[in-house]
């Protein structure tokens, strides 16, 4: 149940900034469709001046999440699948930053989502998380009855465990980070551990590259395993802070 | 004995805090430093090349030309200005030590970001230890923090209010002040440093705190003003005393 309430209010928020962002959004990109299109036809009196108000023009519009390639500009980022995106990076908060509210609605609504959210993404994310543990003293149990080990037992099962988060958390995601998205291995576990740890940067998101083209399970699957592995990590964090304490 | 051990505990930590992050600072430095220079370079001359044929602009040409600038505002280099721009870098002593600090509290503005495959596999494991450091470092400031709500709540006590009571009006106390101190004072003095609108501060100071840190704003990052010499410093403080109230928040 607080799965389901998790994932409806994902969806809530989704739905919400997609109405509020879009309209904005649809407008700057015809605004700056035109001054494109002025700038060209008057190229011939280009001169420094213009270039730099041109170059100006450009790293405002990629600033606001614009960029113009051939004669449309990129695709609308806060499409239902981006804002869905968008509210699960502020809810976990990893916020990418790649796409961000910028009508003054948009914020406010963002604040107040990711109030509630954030604790209700904790309070998931501790549930997983004890979940895990569960699984992984039921296994010990297990192996001390089956093979009397006592003490060994429970460190073989942790260990065990360490590996397996490790291999399917960030060892292995970025195999299919390099195909589907054509990023390098390492930045590939560059990623993966950023967006793990919640930092974030944005510098690396997914599904992100005009130029490719993505099956429909793939943003799903991502956002199963940013939820899991961040259960993950953050028994691996409060680990070392034992340790540190 | 024990007091004293407690006290020295904590001074290392705090110690070992922040010689965790200049050492980080100056490793990230070391490691982009040189790749920002050559990008710098690049979209120099690529601006260069521009310029002397844009008589001769075409359609493709101009498509060309937005691409490469594009490329180049990704890397974080942007070509306005005139050469002077090349001495600045984003990656000095003084950004590299926020860039670190970013890291560790989690908050990954993203405003700054490692290129080089080293940069990215060191700024990996630098938050892997860097993280937990950071988490019990916050726990020992909410704990100074906490010591103030108790202190209140003794002092209410002695005057004859009843547990209850004093456990609601300390928790008020708490959060009001915690908003004050930490969401609105700080708004109205980033009007003044930064230009930005009320709510923007508001924003921002909310986006920061949370950790969520989409970096569409940042302090200290507008070419055009001036900045007084401890305003990043004032600013990490600010965050520090302000992620252990949120932390402390959680915890009641």
């Amino acid at each position: 149940m607080l799965l389901a309430a998790y994932v409806g209010y994902l969806g809530l928020g989704a739905a919400v900034l997609q109405a509020l962002e879009r309209p904005a959004e649809v407008q700057a990109a015809q605004h700056l469709l035109r001054e494109h299109w002025e700038l060209l036809t008057n190229h011939t009196c280009l001169q420094g001046l213009a270039l730099q108000r041109l170059i100006e023009g450009i790293i405002q519009a990629y600033k606001s999440g614009i960029t113009l390639q051939g004669n449309t500009t990129s695709l609308g980022r806060w499409d239902y699948s981006g804002s869905f995106f968008f509210s699960i990076s502020a809810i976990t908060t990893i916020g990418y930053g790649n796409l961000s509210p910028s009508t003054v609605v948009g914020r406010i609504f963002c604040i107040v989502f990711a109030l509630f959210g954030i604790p209700l993404n904790l309070v998931l994310l501790n549930e997983i998380g004890q979940l895990m543990l569960l699984g992984v003293q039921h296994c010990a149990h297990r192996l001390e009855e089956v093979f009397h080990w006592q003490n060994k037992a429970s460190f073989l099962m942790k260990t065990c465990a360490l590996v397996t988060g490790l291999l399917l958390f960030l060892l292995l995601p970025p195999l299919l980070f390099s195909d589907k998205e054509g990023w390098s291995y390492e930045e590939g576990f560059y990623y993966s551990f950023i967006t793990l740890s919640t930092i974030g940067f944005g510098d690396y998101v997914i599904g992100m590259n005009p130029d490719r083209t993505y099956p429909s399970w793939y943003k799903n699957v991502i956002s199963l395993w940013i939820l899991f592995g961040m259960a993950w990590l953050a028994l691996v964090i409060k680990f070392c802070i034992n340790i540190l304490e | 004995r024990a007091m004293c051990s407690g006290k020295l505990q904590t001074a290392l930590l705090v110690a070992g805090y922040f010689v965790y992050l200049l050492v980080g600072a100056a490793v990230f430095q070391a490691l982009e430093r040189t790749a920002e220079r050559q990008e710098k370079m690049a979209a120099a001359q690529m601006k260069e090349a521009f310029l002397q044929n844009f008589t001769q602009l075409t359609v493709a040409e101009m498509e060309q030309f937005m691409k490469n600038l594009i490329e180049a505002i990704q890397n974080g280099v942007y070509p306005v200005g005139n050469e002077s721009q090349f001495e600045e870098s984003n990656w000095d002593f003084s950004n590299s030590f926020f860039f670190a600090g970013t890291v560790v509290s989690t908050i990954g503005y993203g405003t700054l970001h490692p290129k080089t495959v080293g940069g990215q596999i060191f700024c990996v494991f630098f938050a892997l230890f860097g993280i937990p450091l950071n988490i019990v470092f916050l726990h020992r400031v909410g704990k100074m923090l906490s010591l103030l709500c108790k202190k209140l709540g003794k002092f209410l006590y002695e005057k004859g209010m009843r547990k209850k009571k004093i456990k609601f009006l300390t928790l008020l106390f708490f959060l009001a002040t915690g908003i004050l101190v930490f969401l609105c004072l700080p708004s109205v003095f980033f009007q003044i440093t930064e230009g930005w609108s009320y709510s923007e501060g508001i924003y921002f100071a909310f986006i920061t705190l949370s950790t969520i840190g989409f970096g569409d704003y940042v302090v200290g990052k507008q070419s055009d003003r001036k900045y007084f010499s401890y305003y990043r410093v004032l600013v990490a403080i600010w965050i520090i005393f302000g992620l252990a109230w949120i932390a402390l928040l959680f915890n009641l």
